[in-house]
């Protein structure tokens, strides 16, 4: 997935795993920019008694680098508070909670946020907002009545700076077949060409949604583009971290200790780059590591696993994708696209390029207007507004991805390179509409979450 | 630019009052497991604060902090090599990496 469970250790601690990250200027506003970074994977929406809420114990970030040096130069910092009102009822709710402030809702949450300049010498910390309300879980129609209106919508907060901030439970907005993906490479509108598929006769089948009815929890921020970016800098890196104290101690049962610095557990930037790229005997370490030393890593985007593993599982089908693997020749297209960001001059009038330092990062060129008729294809779709600038909720990351790794865009680095026509084509098979719940036009444009009443399935 | 994860509430002045217990006046002595090379067995919860440091202590504050005090008064010591006196200290936020061989054989003792 994007990055859901896609490290050993970070597929344990769902609370502090981070799936999903999005940054993109607001359709709506477009004098701001939205960030989204979604936590706690995979949520059944029937998963009670104890819903899912984010962890007291985890320190939550989202980072900018404002000047291409693949440093975070501005952090929004979230930490989070439960209050349990009646701990003598297993209930988290003992009627409808009609409002935030719901004497019937058991277990409420609500957080503060510190944003850090980290441009001068001196650190500064702002407190830009505190005790600010969570929505619930979205439970059902006797519970949680009205969810969208009556307590999703005031979750919205305006602080003082003008940021609006939500964070809470989300429908899922990330779509990918993933029982299909990890049964050996398989994509079933082409399973028919699998050499594994082939063998027991599959034939070519729309994609499976293996999201479709999960909630998430998204951290949503709307921000004032001037507050993000510097002059004459338009182009912002912008990834997500989650960290723990060092250690923890079972005190008693329910009560921990907690002491020693923070270490981060999880983070991202581009997605599926620590799921697909990274190979599984460092995914762990990469997660505690920063955007700024990844180039150590860069070898594993230069010359990826799945390239290799492309015309070996659909034989025939990438022959040329076959031979620039064979010739060892590194991805610098990947590379750009990846870590660096797509230098000025390789695509006409479009540039994300945040200088020469490989890092992993979320660009956006938030001087790129809002499409008025965007592709879920972003660039590769001709729309600049959409992913790899940056990512909107609805953009198909999985496809842009798996053309790219099939040497779709080598030629932008090499114009002697045909790419295999299967490249322009892959797909898992699946669109937005796969979700089975709607984006919302406005802040924070992830769907209102399933109830577990109307889906307890999944 | 510094490290947020290890000293962000420090330079914010603030208190890690949400993900630590109600602070209390003990100190938690944590060995990890085994002896040597791998650490010494001594997950043992005292009323007694570390000793004084000996001459033969070598204490390097990698994570100061300014506000142990007001964060946290749980100690953890974590017997890193009983062997060559190497101990992380975490107090708070922050981490001292210690140099002790009385203390550690000291700890390698009662632990065992």
């Amino acid at each position: 997935m994007s990055s859901h469970r896609e490290a050993p250790e970070i597929s344990k601690d769902p609370v502090a795993d981070s799936t999903d990250l999005y940054a993109f200027v607001s359709p709506d506003k477009p004098d701001t920019v939205t960030l989204i970074a979604n936590y706690i994977p995979l949520q059944s929406a029937a998963g009670g008694p104890n819903f899912y809420e984010f962890g007291e114990d985890v320190k939550y970030n989202i980072h900018i680098d404002t000047r291409g040096n693949g440093d975070a130069d501005i952090t929004y910092e979230f930490r989070f508070t439960t209050t349990l009102g009646d701990p003598d009822t297993f209930l988290y709710n003992t009627g409808p909670i009609g409002s935030l402030s719901s004497p019937n809702w058991n277990r409420k949450q609500h957080y503060e946020i510190i944003r850090w300049d980290l441009r001068g010498k001196k650190v500064v910390p702002t407190i830009i907002g505190q005790n600010l309300k969570c929505p619930p879980c979205n439970i059902g129609p006797l519970s949680t009545p009205k969810y969208a209106t009556k307590l999703a919508e005031p979750a919205i907060h305006t602080l003082s700076d003008g940021v609006k901030v939500f964070a809470g439970q989300r429908a899922e907005g990330f779509y990918v077949d993933l029982g299909s993906i990890f049964d050996l490479g398989n994509l079933r509108p082409f399973e028919n060409l699998n050499v594994f598929g082939k063998a027991i006769g599959l034939q070519s089948a729309a994609g499976v949604n293996a999201t479709k009815l999960l909630n998430v929890h998204s951290i949503a921020m709307q921000i004032p583009v001037s507050q993000i970016t510097e002059k004459d800098r338009p182009v912002i890196g912008v990834w997500t971290s989650a960290s723990r104290q060092r250690v923890r101690i079972a005190d008693s049962p329910g009560k921990h200790i907690f002491s020693g610095p923070f270490q981060q557990v999880s983070r991202l930037g581009m997605p599926l780059v620590n799921e697909v790229l990274i190979p599984m005997g460092a995914k762990d370490f990469w997660n505690g590591q920063q955007p700024v030393g990844d180039k150590q890593f860069a070898k594993y985007v230069a010359n990826p696993e799945l390239a290799g593993l492309l015309p070996v599982l659909y034989p025939d089908v990438f022959p040329r994708l076959a031979k620039l693997v064979a010739s060892k020749k590194p991805r610098i297209d990947l590379e750009a696209i990846l870590l660096t960001g797509i230098p000025s001059g390789i695509i006409t009038g479009f540039t994300n390029f945040t200088g020469a330092v490989a890092a992993d990062m979320l660009r956006l060129n938030t001087s790129i207007p809002p499409s008025s008729d965007p592709n879920i294809l972003g660039l590769l779709g001709g729309d600049v507004a959409g992913f790899p600038n940056g990512r909107r909720v609805f953009d198909d990351v999985v496809s842009v991805e798996l053309r790219a790794i099939a040497g779709l865009t080598y030629h932008l680095v090499d114009k002697k390179y045909k790419p295999d026509k299967a490249a322009g084509k892959l797909t898992d098979g699946l669109t937005p509409s796969s979700l089975g719940m709607p984006f919302l036009d406005a802040f924070p444009y992830l769907g209102v979450p399933f109830d577990g009443y109307d889906d307890p399935s999944s | 630019m510094p490290d947020l994860d290890d000293s962000a509430a420090v330079a914010a002045g603030r208190t890690a009052d949400t993900e630590g217990p109600a602070p209390s006046r003990r100190s938690v002595l944590k060995g990890a497991a085994g002896v040597g090379a791998a650490g010494i067995a001594a997950s043992a919860l005292v009323t007694t604060a570390i000793a004084p440091a000996s001459a033969a202590t070598k204490a390097t504050r990698t994570k100061k902090t300014s506000d142990d005090e007001a964060t946290s008064d749980d100690i953890v010591v974590h017997v890193r090599d009983a062997a060559s006196g190497e101990l992380d200290v975490y107090r708070g936020t922050a981490h001292i990496e210690v140099h002790d061989h009385a203390l550690a054989a000291h700890l390698a003792r009662i632990s065992r």
